[in-house]
């Protein structure tokens, strides 16, 4: 076994038990624990190069945080979904595929707009989803005209590098 | 081959100024719709240099890929007023429960494979890792789709376009397209070019940095922004940003997969599992010592476990399962 395995499996051995816990008291549900924690060691195994043993429980937990955001964003977007669609008259509500699928694809969506800042996210949003013009989006949000462009640019340039330069 | 493949990627990846640029211009252009002078600058400067050319195509696809995406969200209002309402209850949560300074990116950093997800969400024909199916299109040709792989058909009045997202295909012109008043040729597109078939048979493979043609049957034109090439049946093509090459031998059977096959000539093991390794989930990888080790033969590719069972009689390798998605082939002690 070459060493960056053997440093996995020795993570695994020593640190899992920890790690279940360290997630179970995050997420609340044991279920969702084992579940995360699994997964935690799944990405650790296509990430061997990363390996940074000094300190292997900051390490599992920068990992294992990744994924309670990824499984909270999931939740929060069930939980928006839900609620935006609440009002609309039973004819107009999709059905529970349909439902699934927006939530996947607004999950994508979610996922690679993260990190960016609240007004260059919304600037970008209002370009993507409402189609607004820069000139639109200026007067709605109360920006300049140049700060929209900038964000709209800014937040293009942040899906580019999650794409192609991860 | 892989690791040549990776430097050639990384030494013409668009300098982050170039990228800057490309973004400027489509938002220019998207903001003068119609100004053809503006137009004609920005096909000027794309054609200053194939760096200015590869970061407007991502750019561009990027932005179509996340309008027509947020497009296809049933309803006004609702893709954003979700997203802006979930990202708000998100960040709510992060600062209550991780009560941490670190950047909170989610794993996205962690995982390139994920965007795989979103693709096969979009297109028209998908299948996942491990599947392997065939379909039969209106107009009479039919699409062999290997594993984790994804098309998207756009089918007008005046053409019928077959675009690749991910994968492998083997595409066979069904002949009339009977169905259409019109003449519609058939194009096929790839991340790396174009290729428009003469009552052919051909596979396609698109890898990150290149895409594969081989053409069993018929003739294929091959198209990119500065090259074309007339394909016929026999021969193979390898086509990246740059150039459209003559392919080196393979040392398997390209096509062999529609019959749930791998037919390995002289292979190396270390590349024989990096095959193998397409077709499953997890991590499959074998020990430096063993990678140079040669095999020639049939494989069944419907249960890869079995297929790397039958390994360690032929070669001196024993198989190692650390978990069920954790395996390695290491050395005969």
């Amino acid at each position: 076994m070459s060493s960056p395995e053997l440093a996995v499996h020795t993570l695994y051995s020593s640190h899992h038990g920890w790690l279940n816990a360290w997630l179970r008291t995050r997420l609340g549900n044991a279920a969702d624990a084992a579940d995360l924690a699994q997964d935690t060691f799944v990405r650790l195994l296509q990430r061997t190069e990363r390996l940074e043993l000094k300190a292997p429980r900051a390490f599992l937990r920068t990992i294992a945080k990744g994924l309670v955001i990824d499984h909270w964003r999931r939740e929060e977007i069930e939980r928006a979904y839900l609620q935006t669609i609440a009002h609309l008259p039973e004819a107009e509500t999709p059905s529970a595929e349909a439902r699934a699928l927006v939530i996947e694809l607004l999950e994508s969506v979610a996922r690679m707009l993260e990190g960016l800042r609240p007004k260059v996210r919304q600037a970008f949003l209002l370009a993507q989803c409402e189609g607004l013009t820069h000139k639109q989006i200026a007067a709605h949000m109360g920006l300049s005209l140049r700060s929209v462009e900038r964000y709209v640019a800014d937040a293009l340039y942040h899906c580019y590098l999650l794409r192609y330069e991860n | 081959m892989p690791v040549d493949n990776a430097l050639l990627e990384r030494r013409n990846e668009p300098q982050h100024q170039v990228v800057k640029q490309a973004i400027q211009w489509l938002l220019r252009l998207r903001n003068n719709h119609g100004n053809s002078r503006l137009s004609r600058q920005c096909e000027q400067w794309r054609a200053e240099h194939h760096e200015h050319e590869l970061a407007w195509q991502r750019v561009q696809s990027l932005q179509a890929e996340l309008s027509h995406t947020l497009c296809a969200v049933p309803g006004t209002q609702v893709a954003f007023n979700t997203l802006e309402n979930s990202a708000q209850g998100l960040s709510r949560r992060q600062a209550l429960k991780l009560l941490s300074g670190a950047a909170l990116i989610g794993s996205a950093a962690w995982m390139t494979k994920d965007t795989a997800a979103w693709q096969q969400w979009r297109a028209d024909y998908a299948t996942a890792t491990g599947e392997r199916r065939g379909f039969q299109l209106p107009d009479g040709t039919r699409i062999e789709l290997n594993t984790a792989s994804a098309v998207d058909l756009d089918y007008t009045a005046q053409q019928r376009l077959i675009k690749l997202t991910r994968g492998e295909i083997i595409v066979s012109c069904g002949g009339a397209d009977e169905g259409s008043a019109f003449e519609r040729p058939l194009r096929v597109e790839s991340r790396h070019g174009t290729y428009d078939p003469q009552d052919a048979r051909f596979i396609l493979r698109q890898d990150g940095d290149c895409t594969r043609l081989n053409v069993t049957h018929g003739q294929v034109a091959i198209h990119t922004a500065g090259a074309s090439v007339q394909a016929v049946a026999g021969q193979s093509y390898l086509i990246d940003d740059q150039r459209i090459r003559p392919a080196p031998v393979s040392d398997m059977d390209t096509g062999a997969w529609v019959d749930g096959l791998i037919v390995t000539r002289n292979m190396r093991l270390g590349d024989f599992l990096i095959e193998v390794g397409r077709y499953r989930q997890g991590f499959l990888n074998c020990a430096p010592a063993v990678a140079d080790l040669r095999l020639s033969g049939v494989f069944r590719l419907e249960d890869t476990d079995k297929l790397l069972a039958i390994l360690p009689q032929t070669l001196p390798v024993r198989l190692r399962y650390r978990t069920r998605w954790w395996v390695t082939l290491e050395q005969m002690a």
